[in-house]
């Protein structure tokens, strides 16, 4: 009589159930909760004293968006989790049948090595989700507390951190299988995973291509869908190095395979991989599922420069590291390019901090050239900038409608909390622990 | 090398010219030898003879410099590989935060391995006692014995076992190898890695003796004593064979 259960479904439990064994899960789970509650009571605490000092005026809505307020920070302990945790549970997953010979024997049975690491995988974005239980409370806390839940910047935020989790569970899976001990493997993924943080430093300090790499990284992808923006092209890269990660993983975990050919297999895949990456770079489009438009300008203003014929040229005369560089590109530039993909913006500094240039000739200055009609215009803000714009291509936009975001403002404390995140939590799973142990 | 005449035509799994260099060291040198179906045939060779490489060449873990295994005269594929062979390694501590029970249980459904065995097994190898046991929590040789329930579990008709009998005292080697035995008459083939010559003497029907990566005869206990007499050496005993042709 055979075993009803398919043999996915038997490696499928093995795996279940080795993650139910792992202390670096249990420490994650235990971890996480008073983690994502510090990060929530003290958002909560900020967005109430912030309400209560700014009250509703208009204008200042952007600042009570739950959004940013509440949801970016407390996401971020997710992020911290997935940095600094996720990659050791991942690795002890994947390197711990090697270190115990369980992989001599199940890669006896044929089944594609692909798809063993894609149900490890599967199961280590399971345990992703549930260590993310927190999050769940915190988003029942703010209900409770009268506070406002867009649903779309919400799922925006939760799926950008399930992409990351999945995103490092590929990267640990790749270097678990190519190194030969797990601790190699642990300061390989953390090398990759933190790397990327230098990345983001040199673009700040370079600017121009670093700054394009590293619009590619992890935290810039995360940053982005915590400001309740999709960008197509980021996705298509998280997507394609996760699938590469995975696919690097299954291509190292096969035995009996020489190593050279197997060196060969992962260039050629890396190289398809950063071919895909780059033709995804082209693409331009992007959601924004901000209740408060964070990432856009106003309807009737998108509307106006949508309509202006003839190309735009940006050129700034400003540092990457001047804060009104960044200013610029943050809140006015990027959201442009949203509108106006074909937006070609030149910048030209002779420094990276831009310290000693304040006193040359034309420093500060930003040019706007539509179809050889020209205007200078120091301001780098967004009323500015589309003042510039308008008065030089004499479109401009309609009046305002009545939909203005206008803000949740909330004086709440965060009542509960502490008890949920710092003592429930943890009894909880230690309670857990000990059960499943036993 | 040098072999003792077998025919040809009760080949099962041939092995020709077999090579395994690590750098510019060969771990095996041009290995040449049969399997045939039912039988017992024993790896026999000192510690470094290249017994776990020769094993693990066989079952793929390790690719081989060159050299061609065949399967009833077809070249040996990962799919035939799967299909025929089953290697059980020596000094692994497999899955060891599961249980005995849950481990034989995966075995048969993951590997397709034979449920009407599992009963057999368990008893042959005194495994009861053992069954709620985590494999991490067993000794050297309570593992061992749930190692080699694993291999017996499975349903591939060749089994390459490596020190099947290390860890085991007298009386499990003994009970163990009536165990193998029962299996090979019901008709497994069992190709056994034993550095222990008095147990594969006991144990096994025909041999290959390994030394230095070399395969230094390969035949049943008579055809390599004459061999070794051949060569001028004493042969009353497979120790003896051992030393006069290594």
């Amino acid at each position: 009589m055979r075993s009803p259960k398919s043999a996915w479904m038997w490696l499928l439990e093995k795996e279940w159930r080795e993650l139910l064994a792992s202390r670096a899960w249990w420490v994650l789970l235990l971890v996480m909760g008073p983690l994502v509650g510090f990060a929530f009571i003290s958002s909560v605490r900020s967005y109430a004293e912030a309400s209560g000092l700014g009250g509703t005026a208009t204008g200042v809505g952007e600042a009570f968006s739950p959004l940013v307020g509440i949801w970016a920070p407390t996401f971020s302990a997710c992020e911290l989790a997935a940095v600094f945790l996720l990659p050791f549970v991942a690795i002890r997953v994947v390197a711990g049948d090697r270190q115990s010979g369980a992989l001599k024997l199940e890669l006896q049975h044929a089944m594609p090595a692909l798809a063993r690491i894609a149900t490890k995988a599967l199961i280590l974005l399971v345990g992703w989700v549930i260590a993310s239980v927190p999050v769940v409370a915190a988003i029942i806390l703010w209900r409770s507390y009268g506070g406002s839940i867009y649903a779309p910047e919400l799922a925006t935020v939760a799926v950008g951190h399930v992409i990351n989790a999945g995103l490092t569970i590929a990267i640990a899976a790749a270097t678990a299988s190519i190194a030969e001990h797990p601790a190699t493997a642990a300061i390989l993924t953390l090398t990759a995973t933190v790397g990327t943080w230098i990345l983001n430093f040199i673009a700040a300090v370079q600017g121009g291509t670093w700054e394009r790499l590293a619009s590619y990284t992890p935290t810039t992808m995360v940053s982005d869908f915590q400001h309740g923006l999709i960008r197509l092209d980021a996705l298509i890269a998280a997507v394609t190095l996760t699938a590469l990660g995975l696919g690097l993983a299954s291509l190292w975990l096969r035995l009996g395979v020489p190593v050279r050919r197997r060196a060969a297999e992962s260039i050629a895949a890396t190289a398809f991989a950063l071919l895909v990456i780059t033709a995804g770079t082209a693409t331009t489009q992007s959601w924004d599922t901000s209740e408060s438009r964070l990432n856009s300008f106003s309807k009737p203003d998108e509307k106006a420069l949508r309509s202006i014929a003839g190309s735009l040229t940006i050129e700034v005369h400003l540092a990457p590291e001047d804060p009104r560089r960044v200013d610029l590109d943050r809140r006015v530039i990027a959201k442009l390019r949203r509108v106006r993909p074909d937006v070609n913006v030149r910048y030209q500094s002779a420094t990276s901090i831009g310290l000693f240039e304040q006193t040359s000739a034309g420093y500060g200055e930003i040019w706007y050239d539509i179809d050889g009609k020209k205007a200078m215009s120091r301001a780098v803000t967004a009323e500015s900038v589309l003042e510039t714009i308008y008065s030089l291509s004499g479109v401009g936009p309609e009046a305002e409608s009545g939909d203005v975001f206008r803000g949740h403002p909330l004086m709440a404390r965060p009542a509960r909390a502490a008890m949920v995140f710092y003592v429930l939590w943890p009894a909880l799973i230690a309670s857990a622990a000990v059960a499943i142990r036993n | 090398m040098t072999t003792a005449p077998a025919s040809a035509s009760s080949e099962w799994i041939r092995v020709e010219g077999l090579t395994k260099k690590y750098g510019t060291v060969s771990a095996l040198s041009d290995v040449a030898f049969s399997i045939q179906p039912g039988e017992i045939l024993g790896l026999i060779g000192p510690n470094g003879a290249g017994k776990t490489t020769l094993f693990e060449c066989l079952a793929g873990v390790l690719p081989p410099t060159s050299g061609v295994i065949f399967i009833h005269g077809q070249p040996l594929t990962v799919r035939s590989r799967t299909r025929t062979l089953f290697y059980l390694p020596d000094a692994i501590a497999p899955w060891p935060s599961q249980t005995v029970r849950w481990v034989l249980d995966f075995t048969v459904g993951f590997f397709g391995g034979r449920r009407d065995l599992v009963g057999d097994v368990i008893d042959g190898l005194a495994l009861s006692p053992l069954l709620t046991n985590t494999l991490g929590a067993l000794s050297k040789g309570q593992r061992k014995r749930v190692l080699l329930a694993i291999g017996l579990l499975t349903s591939q008709p060749v089994l390459l076992a490596d020190e099947p009998f290390d860890g085991l005292d007298l009386r499990q080697t003994r009970e163990v190898a009536a165990i193998l035995q029962s299996h090979a008459r019901a008709g497994r083939t069992l190709f056994l890695s034993i550095h222990q010559i008095t147990d594969a003497a006991r144990l096994c029907d025909r041999f290959v003796l390994l030394s230095a990566g070399k395969v230094c005869g390969a035949g049943t206990l008579d055809g390599l004593s004459a061999l070794a007499r051949s060569k001028g050496g004493a042969a009353s005993n497979l120790e003896e064979v051992f030393l006069a042709l290594t």
